[in-house]
């Protein structure tokens, strides 16, 4: 029985290859969604996943920094870096808003630097330097490629007009791009004299970062004291919330068009070898036999379309945004796995119809001519 | 004595209902012995093919019972039939009915390996039916490089796999050209004469009546035994072709004189210029 329904599956090539492709575009869908929405997930915590602080201070009542506005007053600093177990406090001004260059207009966070401060910088310069003058910005390498500007161009935060004179690597994302600007420059268009928007509390060595926050917390008033692990976790969580929606939406309707190819291709084979499904009928299958069968089938299809996505995953997505820049994308095995039991379901329900066919199907017209 | 293969009592069929009823095969009685080759023949229509599917357990009576080699399948639920179908029948159909995705030998081997059975017992018969029906150059061929009378040995070689005692055979030479029907009809009689088997062929073929014990009539869904007097050729007036007078559908009366036609096309002809047609016959009858 199993030699007939893999022979007689693969006897129509045409058909497999066809329906297997169109069932891995459905998946393919999936996976590169996933890998947009967590790329980009990624991505939109960059700056703060690489400043790795032990401790983020800002504002009470404010638990990350995605889309968020904090403001500390500058002598907490001074009173922070007084308290026991820290070895350096870092500030910096933050503000979201949209920049104009090249012709382009864009959302961005924009960062402020004290002169001469590199621990809350750039990471990764890949042309040019880091700020050292007034109306100076570091922008993404990325976002240069696009908007066709670059060093010596300029760029416009609110009234102000900067002068582009590094370009760094790993801070650009569809959803909000890092910028880098001069602390003082921030700090006219903010008009927010006297305050800081984060600190960035490093700790002497073994000192519990927990333990830290909780003595900051405790001991200066009406600022929050989050460890970065903490503070990463408020901040990806608040990032995810923003698409998931679309996402689980998208992994509906690429399932969907999947079980509707799955079954069309199980229903058009089970139509076109309806007479071969008699004469085995009549030669003595069980219907519980062919609808196993059928199911098999079914289900091989769905594994060759779930192989050629995974090889597609692995080998093509990666090297997407060697194309297309602006893209950054996460393939997660545990995305896969999901996939795989999307997979189980669609091959179950894309072969119920197919079925229902078969258990109707009447042994006597294998005499038809 | 041994019993009959088949025994079916008062076997009916019927399809529709209320006033749209048919009955496709009426009360019909019947006992196959061992070892003996039944033709069943009659008009299109008259009801063979449903009292085949019904005897080869494909399709339920309305009423009455058929019996297997001692099993009453009428009484099996549905989902028993298929074992009767695969070890106690072999069915050959006029158009072969190969499997296409398999080999000759796969597909010979295929009733043997839908129920439970001694695997390497089954390949060893279809090694040597292979070699009886002389397939072994074909053994591993797929049915579409095969000519129509390779299919049929092949089916017939299938339908033997599991050494069932009932061969059911529907137009097997229905296919086939005048040399490898004849053929055909010489493996089917060696069947029951030296290997006693019982078969029930259905067909048109009259050359198989040669080798028939019995022949049974069906019309109207009704059996009877043939008799001779009732097999009368007649010409055709329009295009003079052999006819049956008695299975004969397409009939007129002209002149007291009863003609039969081949087809609508020739009664329609014959319609549009009866007198030329009857001065013919009447001068070359």
């Amino acid at each position: 029985m199993f030699r007939w329904t893999w022979k007689s599956l693969f006897n129509q090539r045409g058909t497999l290859i066809g329906s297997a492709l169109g069932i891995a575009c459905t998946f393919i869908l999936v996976i590169f969604f996933d890998a947009v929405w967590r790329g980009e997930s990624i991505q939109v915590v960059s700056y703060p996943n690489h400043m790795k602080p032990d401790v983020w201070v800002m504002q009470s009542g404010v638990g990350n920094m995605h889309m968020a506005m904090s403001y500390v007053w500058d002598w907490k600093a001074d009173k922070i870096a007084e308290i026991p177990g820290v070895r350096k406090v870092t500030p910096i001004l933050y503000m979201n808003s949209v920049v104009k260059t090249g012709g382009h207009e864009m959302f961005a966070f924009i960062v402020g630097l004290t002169p001469n401060e590199k621990r809350a910088g750039p990471w990764k310069l890949t042309a040019g330097r880091h700020i050292k003058n007034s109306l100076e910005t570091v922008i993404p390498d990325v976002l240069s490629r696009i908007t066709n500007v670059s060093i010596g161009d300029k760029l416009r935060i609110t009234d102000k007009s900067f002068t582009i004179v590094g370009l760094s690597a790993e801070t650009y994302s569809s959803a909000n791009s890092v910028l880098f600007v001069p602390f003082s420059d921030l700090e006219d268009i903010l008009s927010s004299a006297g305050t800081y928007s984060y600190l960035l509390v490093d700790a002497e060595e073994g000192v519990d970062p927990k333990r830290l926050a909780e003595r900051i917390r405790n001991n200066v008033e009406k600022v929050n004291a989050l460890t970065h692990e903490e503070f990463i976790k408020n901040d990806l969580s608040m990032a995810k919330q923003m698409g998931v929606e679309i996402i689980i939406m998208m992994t509906v309707i690429s399932s969907a068009l999947a079980a509707l190819i799955v079954g069309f291709t199980s229903y058009s084979l089970v139509i076109r070898r309806r007479r071969e499904l008699a004469i085995i009928k009549a030669l003595g299958m069980g219907s519980v036999n062919i609808l196993i069968s059928v199911m098999i089938q079914s289900a091989i299809l769905v594994l060759i379309g779930f192989i050629i996505t995974v090889l597609f995953s692995f080998f093509v997505i990666p090297y997407i945004p060697l194309l297309l820049p602006q893209l950054t994308l996460s393939i997660s095995m545990n995305a896969i796995l999901q996939l795989g039991i999307i997979a189980l379901i669609v091959s179950i329900l894309g072969a119920l119809i197919p079925a229902w066919l078969v258990s109707r199907l009447d042994p006597a017209t294998a005499f038809h001519v | 004595m041994t019993g009959p293969v088949v025994s079916a009592k008062n076997l009916t069929r019927s399809f529709g209902s209320g006033h749209t009823v048919v009955m496709a095969v009426d009360n019909v009685t019947l006992d196959i012995m061992p070892a003996e080759i039944v033709l069943i023949m009659g008009p299109s229509g008259s009801g063979k093919t449903t009292l085949l599917s019904m005897l080869g357990g494909l399709l339920r009576p309305s009423q009455g019972t058929i019996e297997i080699s001692g099993t009453n399948i009428t009484a099996l639920k549905e989902s028993a039939l298929p074992e009767i179908r695969a070890l106690k029948i072999g069915f050959i159909f006029q158009t072969f009915n190969l499997l296409d995705a398999l080999t000759v030998e796969e597909n010979i081997l295929f009733p043997a390996q839908l129920h439970p059975g001694d695997k390497h017992q089954a390949k060893r018969r279809a090694s040597k039916l292979i070699k009886q029906l002389g397939l072994e150059n074909r053994r591993t061929a797929l049915p579409q490089t095969l000519s129509g009378g390779e299919k049929q040995r092949v089916a017939i070689a299938r339908a033997l796999i599991n050494e069932p005692k009932l061969i059911l055979a529907d137009e097997p030479t229905g296919n086939l050209d005048t040399q490898t029907g004849q053929e055909v009809m010489m493996i089917l009689q060696t069947l029951a004469r030296e290997h006693g088997y019982s078969v029930i062929i259905v067909t048109h073929d009259p050359r198989v009546e040669d080798i028939a014990d019995r022949i049974l009539w069906l019309e109207d869904g009704k059996l009877t035994d043939r008799k001779e007097e009732n097999h009368k050729w007649v010409k055709d007036p329009v295009c003079g072709m052999h006819i049956d007078e008695w299975t004969a559908k397409i009939k007129i009366d002209y002149n007291n004189t009863t003609f039969s036609f081949c087809s609508n096309t020739c009664l329609k002809r014959f319609d549009d210029n009866p007198a030329k047609y009857t001065k013919a016959m009447s001068t070359n009858p």
